[in-house]
């Protein structure tokens, strides 16, 4: 019986990209195991958490491909955390179910178009046809209020702990869509409303929290949803693992979902 | 009454100085703690401390008869803090469509930027940032404050307030009761099983990286912190949980979080500038969610 490895999975992956493989990307290796593992299966997921792991395996699938870190850490550095009490177990799992971890990160911001936004916008229910040129990630609704329009989000992506910064009543239509911590400038006048990922709260290189609580202050129309690091870029690993299935016919592929990781307070 | 100066005026300056040589910690050279605004040669009638610096606090600053505002974050958006804004580097990768396509930022002025200098010089404001030297203080003014928020004051382990043994608590409880005291709205976020039952606590004000998680987690049921990475606590957090560890996370946010330790530094403030009347002035948290 012919076998698939993980090595020629990833080789794959870089043949059908479009562009040449980054060799520079300490992101986009292997996290556990390596190229000879034999694949009975993929599973594409946002964060490759223990559960994602765990999930994946009890569904056959021995191949994780994750867009996030796996040790805790962006560079997936071991020394950082190998002597915490859960890495052990972590790794004693992965190693007693034969797993492969190939992240994706950096490619898959790269490649045209960029599934994170494309997952993103599919499951806000965005009309493509408005947004304002191709791959701008800046959409012209039909007017609504910050208020509503986080709402609608909420419901969209049952996203318990999404957070707004801005008026509730104020109106908004041009939206700025980013994900992950790639959260764009509020500060553009083209810009109503910034709905992203995660970004840090304050002194860094434009701090949007302040910055929208004094553009309220003034009067000057800025509001800012942030929907959790994990829900943005999630949506998009959907049509990663549908990519991947495209050539890798051999062995199914499936997302196995990380799932928000936070609940809220009543 | 005569036309001589107040023998008992203090400038911005002396006031600096005095924080300097109190403050019990050796300055850095490097350091984001330096005047962001006004004349530090300005004769000071009143001083508002706070954990940011918006319009609305230099309005309260304002009404109170307070010319100069001591900040733990930048007043002017970003840690360079200056009136107008710096270039942003585009986000994303290179060569991703991300980058380049966006709408530009715009050329400097920004209308927010350049109104609140207009509002900090109409009013003749001395802003001063107040962070690096007074989170190195030990102990932690942000951890006291913290404590004090939350009436744990008395419950540091071995004096070191970033470490609290409590009555056993159930983890919503404790949130629900976190949330009460520090007037939190919409930017608490957990991570936990909402009926672990919680003896000890440690603070991460601020913003932390996961170095002082891993630190901290595998002495305590539940971490109480400002703002963390996701990518680093909280999914660390998460795996320790899904492996079965009786742990939690509690964000607040990062400026919810230094709003304790601000209101220490007011009542710091006094007992070295007595001569001039310090208020600490409360910045509402500033998320809400969709109810």
């Amino acid at each position: 019986m012919d076998t698939l490895t993980a090595g020629e999975i990833v080789d794959r992956i870089k043949k059908n990209l479009g562009f040449p493989w980054r060799e520079s990307s300490k992101r986009d290796t292997f996290k556990f195991g390596g190229p000879d593992t034999v694949v009975k299966g993929i599973a594409t997921t946002m964060f490759c958490s223990y559960d994602a792991i765990r999930r994946a395996s009890e569904a056959g699938c021995n191949m994780i491909i994750p867009h996030e870190d796996t040790y805790w850490n962006d560079a997936d550095d071991v020394s950082v955390v190998s002597g915490d009490p859960s890495y052990k177990p972590k790794v004693d799992f992965m190693r007693e179910h034969d797993i492969a971890v190939f992240r994706i990160h950096d490619h898959m911001h790269a490649q045209k178009p960029d599934f994170t936004y494309v997952g993103l916008a599919r499951a806000l229910g965005l009309d493509n046809k408005t947004e304002t040129a191709p791959q701008s990630h800046h959409f012209t609704l039909p007017e609504t209020t910050l208020g509503e329009l986080a709402a609608t989000f909420q419901k969209r992506l049952g996203d318990k702990a999404i957070r707004v910064v801005g008026d509730p009543k104020l109106k908004v239509s041009r939206m700025q869509l980013g994900v992950g911590y790639a959260t764009p400038n509020i500060n553009s006048p083209e810009v109503d409303v910034v709905v992203s990922g995660e970004q840090q709260e304050s002194d860094g290189l434009l701090d949007s929290p302040a910055y929208v609580l004094d553009a309220t202050t003034l009067g000057i129309p800025k509001g800012w949803i942030m929907l959790g690091h994990c829900i943005s870029e999630e949506q998009g690993m959907l049509e990663m693992a549908q990519w991947i299935k495209s050539f890798t016919p051999e062995v199914p592929v499936q997302l196995v979902r990380t799932g928000e990781p936070f609940w809220v307070p009543e | 009454m005569n036309a001589l100066p107040n023998a008992n005026a203090v400038t911005a300056q002396a006031i600096v100085d005095r924080i300097k040589k109190n403050v019990g910690v050796e300055w850095k050279p490097d350091t984001v703690d330096t005047f962001k605004a006004g004349d530090p040669s300005t004769v000071v009638t009143g001083i508002v401390t706070t954990a940011l610096a918006s319009l609305d606090v230099l309005g309260e600053a304002v009404k109170l008869g307070a010319n100069m505002i001591v900040t733990c974050e930048p007043t002017f958006f970003a840690r360079a803090d200056t009136p107008t804004p710096t270039r942003r580097a585009p986000r994303g990768l290179p060569g991703s469509a991300t980058a380049n396509s966006a709408p530009p930022v715009p050329a400097p002025p920004d209308p927010v930027f350049s109104a609140k200098d207009d509002f900090i010089k109409k009013h003749n404001l001395i802003v001063w940032r107040f962070s690096d030297h007074w989170r190195a203080r030990t102990p932690d003014p942000f951890a006291q404050g913290l404590a004090n928020v939350l009436g744990w004051s008395k419950s540091a382990q071995g004096g070191d307030p970033k470490q609290l043994s409590i009555s056993e608590t159930k983890l919503d409880r404790l949130v629900s009761h976190v949330k009460q005291s520090l007037k939190s709205r919409g930017g608490i976020r957990v991570v936990g099983d909402p009926k672990l039952a919680v003896r000890t606590i440690a603070f991460l004000p601020g913003s932390t990286p996961i170095q002082a998680s891993l630190k901290a987690l595998p002495a305590v049921d539940a971490i109480i912190a400002g703002e963390v990475r996701e990518w680093e606590s909280v999914e660390y957090v998460r795996d320790t949980v899904a492996l079965g560890g009786k742990k939690s996370l509690v964000l607040v946010g990062r400026i919810v979080s230094e709003e304790p330790g601000m209101q220490v530094c007011a009542q710091w403030l006094k007992t070295i500038v007595p001569e001039i009347t310090t208020t600490w002035v409360a910045v509402p948290d500033p998320y809400w969610r969709p109810s």
